[in-house]
């Protein structure tokens, strides 16, 4: 069994070639020998029947014109009968011996040149009823035919001829027709030999260059040509529209494969040549126009990912590509390099939250599908990190991608640091207005202080004119009193600066009572002596919020504006009875810090409420303001998480309520 | 088999395996090719001793007509043999052996010929076979000379039968019919200036032989017989044959029988005045046919010899060797009187015993046809040589002729007398029918 599987697979490796010369040379051999076989069976038995035929005949004959020699005793006749039977030109060949015997099986004639054999005396006797006896003998290592023959009288039998055929012309025919078969069978294997090859040459060479030539394919190397048919050899690619210009159509395979074939055009084009051939020729027709296809269809995959290379490569943005599962940065364009400062070699394979930290639940987020309409999420303002751990804002834009059969996000980064700068400096710029605004008021602030630091002082240098000493506790208390003004005038002074500095970047926990109360300190008694009270209800223990104390005190001086002008406007100071009062109050609640801010203004129309938050809105008259107060405001609450909300009746009033949720 | 198959190719691509598998799938047919001839055709000889050899004495054999109407031809070839081995025998024969000669008669009658030669063979076993006697007989014997590979030497017959196909173990001395009838008919035509020629001859392979090489002849010079008579073979019906050649005018009759039933022929053409130029071939027998016709008939008989006659002037001259058979003849068989057939008979042994010398002690059948083969230009007497080759089996080759004359045939010196011996014949002829007494026959005299 081994044995046979053994073979068989020993077979299986050989070469088309060899199989095809092996298989044919077996079938042919095994049925020439069986030709042969069946050629020899039937030859040697037709002509041994022919033979014995022949010498059933010339038996007769003899038996015929014997049997009067016999009878008259006259040997010599007999022997010169016999002999002419045997001898007589062909028959040399044929007889091997003839030989008479009487009816008691005595020889009485031979034609043998030696001493007669006894043993064929009596070797084949013809039986008392039949009227021949066929048997095959052996005369000294000869195999002859013994034909038997009895010679008659009447009924009597008188004798019996014997004649002998030998083999040796049946054999020599035998040997011919081998010589022949062998011949044949060698000038068939040499044709065979050669037709097999030429067959199996015209199959294998144009499989084995097609092997070659997709050997090359796979290698990528698309360059080599496909130079099977000489036709080819005059088109060019060049030629195909849809090869230099990768935006139109092959006809072939971009069109359904019916439509294709009624909309021939590009007539020259090498995927219709279809030539008429067998297997072979078709196989390498199909291969050429597979390759073809294969050219054409890289061509504009190239093309296509060249142009979203370079979209990667050259967009004005920084994109990250990040992995999932581990937070690596899989690819960056260079833009990002440049902004963060790394080399790309250093950006792949680094963490991703080294860069922005706020990012980490992104990945999570946007596969919940929890991020925007697209998927997609976007983080305003965030802070990132660039080499040194320098700090800077960015807006974040994280869509959740499949990279390497990965779950990854593709970050887009815009740096808003101009921006921030630019907002910050129209803040500051809404400040110093503010500031200038507020100069009378703090001018008026700051004198008190120094007007008692005045009257004390020049309580000090009277006494020191009029020669008395004040008491020391007159003295005492005049001391103490210019120190506390000259804290007051600090501390305004103080907060003007804190006021007017440029804000920090980073956020604090703040509690808002704070900037509240510093906003408070500078504005209070100017308020007061516009005849604005003051309604304080500000929390105890306030859960701090994280952002700026700068800001903070922006955004209350900008309220706290806006009421005083929405009062102004709905009353004037000098006006004892009216209602002249803005409410501040604080409190924990709903998870965060909430702010209002009421007033006795003039309230805010319903058409209006929408816009005010707009930048450049303003309802007062032009150059009285910029109208970005509440729009800075707005970003600035925003900025913390927080919301705004308006209350607002004409003519009764406004409340301001802000909400910051609580630092964690 | 598959071992065999490991693909390689003939030409470029390829190399030596496919090569070897060529080489191999043809190499396969041929060896078992030869390996298959042996079973073809010849049986190989078994290998015996040669028979008929022993230490002292060679064994011979022979059938030939000791008895019967050709008695004569028998009888004198084997006395003439026997006299020269008889001779040898004395002198203590060949390389130490006595050479022995078993003769059978067999009467002329072919069946009995093969029956005694087949005895010979098969249970006299003896070396060779030697001086047969006539054509139908020696031809008969063929087949059986052949199957037993055994040496035929010394035939008194010229049959052209065992001349072509040529035959290895079968030797001729004597010319050849046609050699003779040639010659005849050269002589005829050419020194006689006679063309119209017949022929009698007997009903049987001699007769058709001589008649075959008669007609060879003639077509050489563009004739043809102008008339064909035959006789049985032991019988004297002469008449027939004689009435159709005298009716055609034929000039010359060329013979080809036995001496009595030609020495009727004869003498009955003489009595119906039928006077051509008669010639008989040498098996005839010259001096029987002298002795029946005598002096009477008075008609011109010219004999073709093959060996030199005895009788005429200048014959002495020509004897050679043929003294010692007279010699020996004398000496052994005292009664006989010395002639040609018996000179034949001599001569054969001669050649024989030459032979066996030449074989060597180491004596093979085969060798012997080979030391017959070897001999070349052995004299008998003045040209008479006799000579063999591996493709000549044929040793003498010259014709002689010989006129009866005075009841004896002596040799012919030149053809004028010939001629002036038929003028005088068919003048004496005349003057018997100016005598009246006589049938006319024919007088077709055509002189030249």
């Amino acid at each position: 069994m081994s044995f046979v599987r053994d073979s068989l697979r020993r077979y299986g490796s050989l070469s088309l070639k060899n199989k095809i010369f092996g298989s044919i040379l077996a079938v042919v051999l095994l049925i020439s020998v069986a030709i042969a076989f069946v050629a020899r069976y039937i030859l040697v038995s037709s002509l041994t029947a022919e033979l014995e035929m022949r010498g059933s005949a010339i038996a007769h004959s003899i038996a015929e014109r014997g049997g009067t020699f016999m009878l008259d005793k006259d040997y010599p006749q007999l022997l010169s009968l016999i002999f002419d039977e045997a001898r007589l030109h062909e028959r040399k060949h044929l007889i091997s011996y003839i030989f008479i015997t009487d009816q008691g099986g005595e020889v009485l004639a031979h034609t043998m040149t030696r001493p007669f054999p006894s043993e064929l005396r009596l070797a084949n006797q013809v039986p008392q009823d039949k009227g021949r006896s066929l048997r095959l003998v052996t005369v000294e290592q000869e195999s002859i035919h013994d034909i038997a023959v009895p010679i008659k009288e009447g009924l009597y039998r008188i004798g019996t001829v014997h004649v002998g055929l030998s083999k040796s012309h049946i054999d020599s025919l035998i040997s011919k027709l081998r010589l022949t078969f062998l011949g044949f069978i060698s000038a068939i294997i040499c044709i065979i030999f050669f037709l097999s090859n030429r067959i199996t040459q015209y199959i294998t060479r144009p499989i084995s260059k097609l092997t070659r030539i997709s050997d090359e394919l796979s290698r990528g190397n698309f360059d080599i040509t496909l130079d099977f048919q000489e036709e080819d050899l005059n088109w060019k690619p060049s030629e195909c529209p849809a090869y230099v210009n990768t935006e139109m159509p092959c006809w072939h395979f971009d069109q359904s494969a019916r439509l294709a074939a009624t909309h021939r055009t590009c007539k020259s084009c090498v995927f219709y040549r279809k030539r008429q051939g067998d297997e072979v020729v078709q196989l390498g027709d199909s291969f050429r126009n597979m390759v073809w296809s294969i050219k054409l269809y890289r061509r504009r995959l190239r093309e296509s990912e060249e142009k979203y290379r370079s979209l990667f490569d050259s967009g004005p943005d920084p994109v990250f590509v990040v992995d999932c599962e581990n937070f690596h940065i899989a690819d960056a364009n260079p833009r990002a390099q440049e902004l963060y400062g790394y080399e790309k070699e250093e950006l792949l394979g680094m963490s991703y939250l080294a860069l922005g930290p706020e990012n980490r639940s992104d990945c999570l987020i946007t596969y919940e599908g929890k991020g925007g309409g697209t998927g997609c999420l976007y983080h305003p303002k965030v802070l990132h990190y660039k080499k040194g751990n320098k700090p800077f804002y960015v807006n974040v834009h994280a869509c959740p991608i499949s990279y390497k059969g990965r779950h990854a996000i593709i970050i887009a980064v815009t740096d808003i640091t101009e921006m921030i700068e630019k907002d910050a400096q129209v803040i500051q710029a809404g400040k110093m207005k503010s500031l200038g605004e507020m100069s009378a008021g703090i001018a008026h602030e700051l004198n008190q202080p120094l007007n008692a630091i005045k009257m004390g002082s020049e309580f000090l240098a009277l006494m020191e004119e009029q020669g008395r000493t004040a008491s020391p506790e007159q003295f005492h208390q005049v001391v103490v009193e210019i120190s506390a003004q000259v804290d007051r005038a600090a501390e305004i002074i103080n907060t003007l600066r804190a006021f007017g500095r440029k804000a920090e970047m980073l956020k604090e926990r703040i509690d808002v009572n704070k900037p509240i109360g510093s906003v408070l300190t500078i504005v209070r008694r100017q308020f007061e002596l516009d005849n604005i009270r003051f309604n304080l209800d500000l929390g105890e223990g306030l859960p701090p919020v994280l952002a700026q104390d700068n800001r903070l005190q922006q955004v209350f001086f900008n309220l706290l504006t806006n009421a005083r002008d929405a009062i102004n406007e709905a009353s004037l100071p000098s006006e004892m009875d009216a209602r002249r009062s803005i409410g501040i109050r604080t409190g924990a609640e709903g998870g965060g810090v909430t702010v209002d801010i009421s007033d006795t203004g003039v309230g805010i129309p319903d058409e209006v409420r929408d816009k005010i938050f707009e930048p450049f809105f303003t309802t007062k008259e032009t150059g009285q303001g910029m109208g970005l107060g509440l729009a800075i405001t707005y970003g600035i609450v925003r900025d913390y998480g927080g919301q705004v909300r308006i209350d607002s009746e004409p003519g009764q009033g406004t409340t301001l309520h802000l909400f910051f949720p609580q630092a964690l | 088999m598959a071992n065999v198959f490991r693909g390689k190719r003939f030409s470029s691509a390829c190399g030596a395996p496919a090569v070897l598998l060529l080489v191999l799938a043809l190499l396969l047919p041929i060896l078992t090719a030869l390996g298959g001839c042996d079973s073809q055709g010849e049986k190989a000889a078994p290998e015996r001793g040669t028979p008929g050899v022993t230490d002292q004495a060679i064994s011979l054999g022979s059938s030939l007509a000791l008895s019967g109407h050709a008695s004569y031809l028998g009888t004198q070839t084997l006395r003439g043999a026997l006299s020269y081995l008889k001779h040898i025998n004395d002198q203590g024969g060949v390389w130490g052996r006595r050479i022995e000669l078993t003769a059978y008669d067999d009467s002329y009658d072919p069946p009995r010929c093969l029956a005694n030669t087949q005895k010979l063979i098969v249970e006299d076993r003896v070396f060779a076979l030697f001086c047969y006697v006539g054509t139908p007989t020696t031809v008969k014997i063929l087949p059986l000379v052949e199957d037993a590979r055994i040496p035929l030497l010394g035939m008194f017959t010229g049959a052209n039968a065992l001349r072509a196909p040529f035959n290895r173990y079968v030797i001729n001395i004597r010319a050849s019919y046609y050699q003779e009838t040639a010659a005849a008919v050269r002589h005829l035509v050419k020194d006689l200036g006679l063309t119209r020629i017949a022929v009698f001859y007997q009903y049987d392979a001699y007769g058709f032989d001589g008649l075959t090489g008669t007609e060879l002849a003639l077509k050489e010079f563009g004739l043809e017989p102008v008339a064909r008579g035959f006789y049985v073979r032991g019988t004297m019906d002469v008449e027939d044959g004689l009435s159709k050649i005298q009716k055609s005018g034929a000039e010359a009759v060329v013979m080809i029988g036995t001496y009595d039933p030609c020495a009727r022929f004869i003498q009955l053409a003489a009595e119906r005045r039928f006077q051509p130029i008669f010639h008989t071939v040498s098996f005839v027998g010259a001096e029987e046919l002298a002795r029946r016709l005598g002096d009477s008939s008075g008609q011109v008989v010219v004999m073709s010899q093959v060996v030199p006659p005895f009788e005429g002037p200048d014959a002495r001259q020509l004897l050679g060797s043929a003294e010692e058979y007279v010699h020996l003849l004398a000496k052994y068989f005292p009664d006989d009187k010395p002639n040609s057939v018996g000179l034949e008979g001599y001569i054969n042994a001669r050649i024989l015993v030459e032979g066996l010398k030449l074989a060597g002690r180491n004596l093979t059948r085969e060798g012997f046809i080979s030391a017959i083969e070897s001999i070349r230009d052995y004299t008998l007497g003045p040209g008479a040589n006799v000579s063999f080759g591996p493709d000549n089996h044929q040793g003498m080759e010259r014709v002689y002729f010989t006129r009866l004359v005075d009841g004896r045939f002596v040799l012919v010196s030149n053809w004028q007398e010939v001629l002036g011996a038929l003028d005088e014949v068919r003048a004496k002829t005349q003057a018997g029918t100016q005598a009246g007494t006589q049938v006319g026959t024919q007088e077709g005299r055509a002189r030249p």
